[in-house]
């Protein structure tokens, strides 16, 4: 064979495949929306290295909490602006955590926290700032959020998964981001903190993070739900900068679980040495 | 000394009652006595040093020869890493003396407060009279 046949052959043999490529992927699927990146040059974007811890305990929405305590005690919970119905779901959780009866899905390990609550997790946090994306990675779970900032938008066909689809920019050293695509509590396997707090899957969020002083991160969430809430909800977290050096370990939650959720009654077990309930 | 252990057991059940602020956990619900502190004297047969909590297993004694599994339930092993506990501060074959929220309904297994080891060397807040704060993190 001539060297000229042989470049021939090479090129058809690529052409081909990466023809049969193309129309794969063009038969099986929407293309991604093509866009072209645009992203804020490193030095101009803030410093948010190190550890960082939630604030306040875990009640969500702390600013509108009435009853003393935590998520889990009897007589806390918050006031979201609900419509008649879904303030009647909260109320059914309510009366379920104060029996100790409101499962946690998250004590069984395995699904993430999802969008709000990944704000609302103790242990702690690492912001990761890139020009194109940060990542919020939380000990608690463990859990990784993603914020995409190199200028792409919003699928229009996005589906619901737990934390949804983040897309954003930088104004300055705050970042701005929307969130859509969140599932919420229809498949009541999320809810956004243990007081029975849910949002649906109509759940969409301005969200903006900025460091207010050197050390604490601001998190202030504009949250919209047309299928539960009769107005934007607007809810702020802060988080405080950790002593220099600390580090951040696994959290295999099911390494050593000896509290599963009983599926039946919605009841925390604690399971003895031995793997049996004491708590029947 | 056997009437030492039956005092302690006894403890287990009579108590003394204090107030103080519920054990943190992973879960919610299972079934501690937040209001109530039983000491507790064994010897540690496992650190669980895993997630998503850590748990003291202690073996104790009650004096006529019958010998229980205690479960003490503390913080994650992340956070209690990070306020220098190790797997090897519970030490198999230690004796120990614990605190703990003991369960409501009586099955042996509580939330860890304190505890004190026969060297004199506390683990806790053992000299202030309940420590909640020993407990680890925030539930989530």
């Amino acid at each position: 064979m001539s060297r000229r046949a042989k470049i021939i052959l090479v090129g058809l043999t690529i052409a081909l495949f990466t023809a049969s490529g193309l129309s794969f992927a063009q038969g099986r699927g929407q293309q991604q929306p093509s866009y072209t990146p645009t992203v804020t040059p490193f030095d101009k974007l803030p410093d948010w290295s190190g550890a960082w811890q939630m604030m306040g305990g875990t009640v969500f929405d702390r600013a509108t909490q009435t009853g003393q305590g935590g998520a889990i005690d009897a007589g806390v919970r918050e006031h979201p602006p609900y419509t008649p119905e879904w303030e009647k779901i909260y109320q059914s959780h309510l009366e379920l955590r104060d029996k100790s009866r409101f499962p946690d899905v998250f004590t069984n390990c395995g699904v993430p926290s999802g969008f709000p609550r990944t704000f609302n997790l103790p242990d702690p946090y690492e912001f990761v700032i890139r020009p194109e994306e940060t990542w919020i990675l939380a000990e608690n779970g463990p859990n990784v959020f993603r914020i995409y900032t190199d200028g792409r938008k919003h699928l229009d066909d996005q589906w619901e998964t737990y934390s949804g689809d983040s897309v954003g920019h930088w104004e300055g050293d705050t970042l701005v981001f929307t969130t859509i695509g969140v599932k919420g509590y229809r498949d009541k396997d999320m809810i956004l903190d243990r007081t029975g707090l849910v949002l649906s899957d109509k759940t969409r969020a301005t969200t903006r993070i900025r460091k207010i002083n050197d050390n604490t991160l601001e998190v202030v969430m504009t949250i919209e739900d047309s299928k539960a809430l009769t107005k934007p909800w607007v809810v702020t977290k802060q988080f405080r900068k950790m002593p220099q050096g600390t580090r951040l370990y696994d959290y295999g939650c099911a390494e050593n679980n000896r509290n599963p959720v009983d599926e039946k009654s919605g009841k925390t077990l604690l399971l003895g040495p031995d793997g049996k309930p004491l708590n029947d | 000394m056997k009437s030492v252990y039956k005092l302690m057991f006894g403890l287990a059940i009579t108590a003394f009652l204090i107030s103080v602020q519920p054990a943190s956990s992973h879960h919610s619900g299972a079934g501690f006595n937040s209001g109530k502190v039983i000491e507790l004297k064994g010897t540690v047969k496992e650190f669980q040093f895993k997630n998503p909590h850590t748990w003291i297993q202690v073996m104790v004694d009650d004096g006529n020869g019958k010998v229980t599994e205690w479960s003490l339930e503390w913080g994650s092993p992340n956070s209690l890493g990070r306020q220098g506990y190790r797997p090897s501060t519970f030490p198999a074959g230690a004796k120990v003396t614990v605190r703990l929220n003991p369960m409501r309904n009586g099955e042996p297994a509580g939330g860890f407060i304190a505890a004190r080891f026969d060297d004199g060397t506390t683990i806790g807040r053992w000299d202030e009279k309940v420590s909640p704060s020993a407990a680890g993190p925030a539930a989530p």
